[in-house]
């Protein structure tokens, strides 16, 4: 699986929840609450489910946390959850996802690295949005739009940048 | 057999705890929610006062108003905020039509019926368009502020492609007219209830 996986599944969440640097922190903490407690709750229910019902499982565990942190946002940090608006609960999506793509081996892993993969593009969209819209005067950037099409450039940059894995063979050149 | 019943009643007690749980938390969590939302909502409507010129809290004690429909608008609340006992500023609450659905604002009206500030608290319209009327940095709004009912003559009160005194939100002709509109009708209503509002009856 790639690295940005789970930046794919949460791609709502991310363009939307991502104006500020504040924001941006702030969602893929809740994502990596979200996840990380969801993952550490099916894991001793797993074997004592068939696999219809543990699909039923993870749904319903997933519905719980996500009212509970929605809840929680609101009764704590009301200004956070007025920014933050409806997206904190499409963060149900990857935690679904998550249960069902994992493969069985090296499942932590990764996890790890997806999440790692999320908090780092988060971040990157948070600051260059916020730099953009305050600093630079640009008025897309504060649009989700915009975030789509920065998000696409950012990645664009990391695949330009990272040293290439593939051997040259494989991508065409010789 | 035996594994599905075992895996159906698994199944059946995670939902009930799961349904516990949310029922707990959502009872533990009702009274700061409770709490936030005020303090928010506070915060939200007195942002239009400048700071330091009241000291009650105009919120706790809405003021009953007399006839409510305007001739664009609505008025949904009306507060006074007063300093050291004498009023400085009247709140209303309003709510008209704008281009993508109902628009409501706070407006500040200052003792001279001037005013002093207003807010939007909600607004449908079109993203990049009507919407920056709720953008701070824009500043359309700003141009109000000051305006009283009295000193600006009747067909002053419109944007300028209507041979009005007024800038207008650009793309956003209907927005612009419609809180024109509400804020005349806003300061025009002060000026009929003035006595009412400003309690000036009684000493």
């Amino acid at each position: 699986m790639s690295r940005f996986w789970l930046v794919m599944i949460s791609l709502a969440p991310l363009l939307g929840a991502t104006r500020t640097i504040v924001q941006a922190i702030a969602i893929s903490l809740c994502a990596c609450l979200l996840t990380g407690l969801h993952q550490a709750l099916m894991a001793p229910l797993r074997s004592h489910l068939a696999q219809g019902a543990s699909l039923w499982a993870s749904a319903l565990l997933t519905a719980t946390l996500v009212t509970c942190l929605h809840l929680g946002l609101r009764a704590w940090a009301l200004p956070l959850a007025e920014q933050l608006a409806l997206y904190p609960l499409l963060l149900a999506l990857p935690c679904l996802a998550c249960e069902q793509l994992l493969p069985q081996t090296h499942r932590y892993r990764q996890l790890c690295r997806g999440l790692g993969g999320l908090l780092v593009a988060s971040l990157a969209l948070g600051i260059c949005r916020q730099v953009l819209a305050d600093d630079l005067g640009l008025h897309i950037a504060t649009l989700a739009p915009g975030a789509l099409i920065l998000l696409g450039l950012l990645l664009g940059l990391y695949n330009h940048l990272r040293p290439s894995t593939t051997s040259p063979r494989r991508l065409g050149s010789r | 057999m035996n594994a599905r019943w075992c895996s159906a009643a698994c199944l059946l007690l995670l939902a009930l705890l799961a349904v516990a749980t949310t029922l707990a938390w959502q009872r533990f969590t009702a009274e700061p929610i409770a709490q936030a939302s005020r303090q928010w909502q506070e915060r939200q409507w007195l942002a239009v006062l400048p700071p330091g010129s009241y000291d009650n809290q105009p919120l706790q004690t809405p003021l009953a108003l007399a006839d409510t429909s305007l001739r664009h608008s609505r008025l949904l609340a009306g507060y006074r905020a007063t300093l050291g006992g004498s009023p400085t500023a009247i709140l209303l609450h309003n709510r008209f039509q704008g281009y993508g659905g109902a628009i409501e604002m706070v407006i500040a009206i200052d003792t001279h019926g001037r005013l002093a500030g207003m807010r939007v608290l909600e607004q449908q319209e079109s993203p990049g368009l009507g919407d920056q009327l709720a953008d701070p940095a824009r500043h359309w709004l700003d141009q109000f502020i000051g305006r009283a009912h009295e000193g600006t003559p009747e067909q002053a009160w419109a944007i300028k492609r209507d041979q009005g005194a007024f800038d207008q939100l650009a793309g956003a002709t209907v927005t612009s007219r419609a809180v024109i509109e509400a804020i005349q009708d806003a300061l025009r209503y002060f000026d009929d209830h003035r006595e009412a509002l400003l309690d000036e009856a009684r000493p």
